[in-house]
């Protein structure tokens, strides 16, 4: 099926990733890339449960934009564990102008084959997805 | 990251008008207004010190309520402002009272109404209105200039008595508050109107040296101060001492006058206090006063407070004072003692000492405005808007020699070489200029728009920092620079950079509120995304362990990062100074030294 915006598809790996971290809670994080000679867009990594939020901040490139999903593990203010499943659009402002327009324009296509995703961030830089961040919006 | 101690600025004076400050005889604090701050400051320990900043106007005058719960403050907009005078200073209500600004407010003695008076282009020049619900209790017509003060009988039956620049004296009978008569013996603006405590008589006091005295409840003239022995110039405030039977005066002829008022009305000279350390110019001018309890506070036009003792009127007087405008730069002294010296734009340069508070100011040659200010142990360097460098020597708080250089353009940054005698490298906008003692000794065309500059304290090397964001590193043989490296990172002007204090690292910062910290030998990132202010950067400090960087921003945050650890542990002061921090030293390795928009220098303790 083809992105009416951009043209981008959306290979099935993506889809079989997310589920697998929303269900069987098998990852910690996937990251998407958009492979524009292929005009799809492909699970480039997937972190293991037992990774943290370092680990998946260091495999965002500096220079180029990622779709990337996240899942999140708090204490909320009544003292019950939860989690919630962050979508991050990162666009950092040093990315080539191409790759920032390809992304923002696929982005909402693909958001919606992602079924289950409960808050969305844009990161533009590493200060706009820190963990202070992630914990303001979880709540 | 607590506060540790503030040094408040000073009251916002201005030539030719008085200032009125009030206080809490049940607290001993004093209330000042400086720009859009009003300052509650403890009498008996200057530096405790608490700033309210949410009047969105430069705020004029405030007062303390009858019972000492609330302060009501007003500003150049015709705001009136209540809030809670403790802790949180929570706001109550804010009313639109006058078009203009407000010169003078006063709460009735039960805590219910207030008057308000001002310029109020025309039409309400003068207010008087219910606390809680802001509706008017009288109309007030019979000035037709600004209404300088206003006074309210503090016992029963009600009056308000109203002065202003048309020379005239009101008196208004209420509430509802009615015009009864008017009065017309002064000859000059009527600057400051107060009635006694026990309300029997007020006393007004005017630019035309004259304070005349007339009866609480009639208004009828009863007597007046004195012509022998009386001031020589402009009398801007008046107090009544807590018993009702003394008066304190200040004028513009530098003095202030205690008079006894006698119960026919007339008052004769006490005794004349002059302030010591007077430089003897237009600064000494005192502009405002207040007698409470044991303690008579005036004010000078130059931002000198002086507490005097009632009781021993003999004593010399506390005095202290401070910044009256933005403080732009700061620098933290270590040698037999450590303390803090401060410049603002305004040319003052100021000494400070942590737990001490004010230790004094520096007296220049000529108050010329400073934009780039650096210190070292011995020798101070200033340079302002008139293209010339000043080097000031100093030993012991006293200014021994001060030299003026021209360096041809106006300076951008400048950085000292302490340990190379005498080199001071001075940007301006398209290159740098060298200078040895007192002689320019070369200028460097560098071919692109420079913004900041630092050179290591031994003057081997240079790196200057441009309008593009790119750092240029420099080696500085004799007196010409040889470029060495350029290093690119930064994706605005660069603001600052500087250098570590063990001279392995060097930090710079720019305009799109990133700072970075190079490692010196190698030229690489050592930390990076240090992206967490969300305005310009204007000033960085490293810690004297050069383990911690602190950036201070016109986002009014100071942010400390620790070198070895990553960005995002780090420690965040939101709020430091309202309008911005311009200048941050570190005093200690625990201890970081601010400086802002609001003229006051915080210090702020890194442990908790």
């Amino acid at each position: 099926m083809a992105n009416a915006a951009s043209g981008m598809a959306v290979h099935d790996d993506c889809k079989l990733r997310f589920l697998e971290l929303k269900t069987k809670r098998t990852h910690r994080f996937v990251v998407y890339k958009i492979e524009e000679k292929q005009k799809q867009v492909v699970v480039e990594k997937v972190g293991e449960p037992i990774q943290t939020y370092d680990d998946f901040a260091a495999t965002l490139p500096a220079d180029e934009c990622r779709y990337a999903v996240y899942d999140f593990d708090f204490v909320t203010a009544e003292n019950c564990q939860k989690s919630k499943i962050f979508f991050i659009a990162w666009c950092p402002d040093t990315a080539k102008v191409r790759s920032k327009m390809i992304y923002a324009s696929s982005k909402d296509r693909f958001k919606r084959e992602l079924d289950g995703i409960q808050v969305e961030l844009q990161a533009t830089d590493p200060t706009e997805m820190d963990l202070d961040v992630f914990r303001s919006r979880a709540n | 990251m607590t506060l540790a101690e503030t040094y408040a600025c000073i009251p916002s004076t201005e030539r030719g008008r008085g200032i009125l400050i009030s206080g809490d005889s049940k607290s001993d604090t004093i209330l000042y207004t400086n720009a859009r701050s009003v300052v509650i400051l403890d009498l008996n320990n200057p530096l405790k010190v608490s700033i309210y900043g949410e009047h969105a106007y430069p705020a004029t005058v405030a007062r303390y309520s009858p019972n000492g719960e609330w302060i009501a403050s007003g500003d150049v907009s015709g705001t009136v402002r209540i809030w809670g005078a403790r802790d949180d200073h929570v706001l109550k209500k804010e009313f639109k009272v006058l078009a203009g600004r407000i010169d003078d407010l006063q709460w009735s003695d039960d805590g219910m109404r207030i008057v308000a008076s001002g310029d109020g282009k025309g039409k309400s020049l003068v207010r008087a209105f219910m606390w809680d619900s802001g509706s008017n209790v009288g109309e007030f017509d019979g000035h037709s200039r600004r209404v300088l003060s206003c006074a309210i009988k503090p016992t029963r039956p009600f009056r308000i008595v109203t002065c202003g620049e048309d020379f005239l004296v009101n008196f208004y009978e209420g509430p509802p508050f009615k015009f009864k008569l008017s009065s017309r013996e002064h000859s000059n603006f009527v600057n400051c109107v107060r009635y006694s405590p026990d309300g029997s008589k007020f006393i007004t006091v005017s630019s035309d040296k004259k304070g005349i005295i007339y009866d609480g409840k009639t208004c009828e003239k009863l007597g007046q101060l004195s012509s022998e022995d009386g001031h020589k110039g402009s009398i801007y405030a008046v107090s009544w001492s807590p018993d009702g039977k003394e008066v304190l005066t200040v004028s513009a002829d530098k003095s202030a006058k205690i008079w006894e008022i006698s119960d026919s009305g007339n008052g004769t000279l006490k005794i004349t206090l002059t302030c010591p350390g007077s430089s003897g110019g237009v600064d000494d001018m005192l502009v405002g006063c207040l007698w409470q309890n044991d303690h008579i506070v005036t004010v000078s036009l130059g931002g000198t407070i002086s507490i005097f003792s009632a009781s021993d009127l003999e004593k010399s007087p506390f005095q202290f004072s401070g910044h009256m405008k933005n403080i732009s730069s700061l620098s933290v002294l270590r040698g037999n003692s450590d303390y803090i010296l401060s410049g603002s734009y305004d040319g003052l340069i100021c000494k400070w000492m942590m737990g001490r508070g004010f230790c004094g100011k520096l007296q220049r040659k000529q108050n010329s405005q400073i934009k780039c200010f650096a210190a070292h142990e011995v020798e101070i360097i200033t340079s302002g808007f008139d293209n010339t460098i000043s080097r000031i020597s100093y030993q012991d708080g006293q200014v021994t020699n001060e030299e003026s250089v021209g360096v041809g353009n106006q300076p951008n940054d400048l950085s000292l070489a302490p340990l190379s005698p005498g080199l001071l490298l001075v940007t301006f906008e398209s290159g740098v200029v060298f200078l040895r003692g007192e002689k320019v000794v070369s200028t460097i065309n560098l071919g692109f728009t420079v913004t900041a500059l630092a050179v290591t304290p031994d003057g081997t090397e240079a790196i200057v920092g441009g309008q593009d964001g790119k750092l240029r590193l420099y080696s500085v043989n004799g007196d010409s620079l040889n470029e060495e490296a350029v290093l690119e990172k930064h994706r605005g002007a660069i603001s600052v950079i500087r250098y570590s204090p063990d001279l392995s690292m060097f930090a710079s910062a720019d305009l799109n509120r990133e700072a970075v910290v190079w490692d010196r030998a190698s030229r690489e990132m050592k930390l990076k995304n240090m992206l967490y202010h969300s305005a310009r950067i204007n000033c960085l400090a490293w810690s004297p362990n050069s383990t911690m960087v602190a950036t201070g921003s016109l986002d009014t945050c100071v942010i400390v990062y620790e070198v070895d650890k990553p960005a995002s542990t780090r420690m965040t002061i939101k709020g430091a100074h309202l309008g911005g921090v311009y200048g941050l030293g570190f005093a200690d390795d625990t201890h970081v030294v601010s400086s802002g928009e609001d003229a006051c220098i915080r210090v702020w303790s890194l442990t908790t």
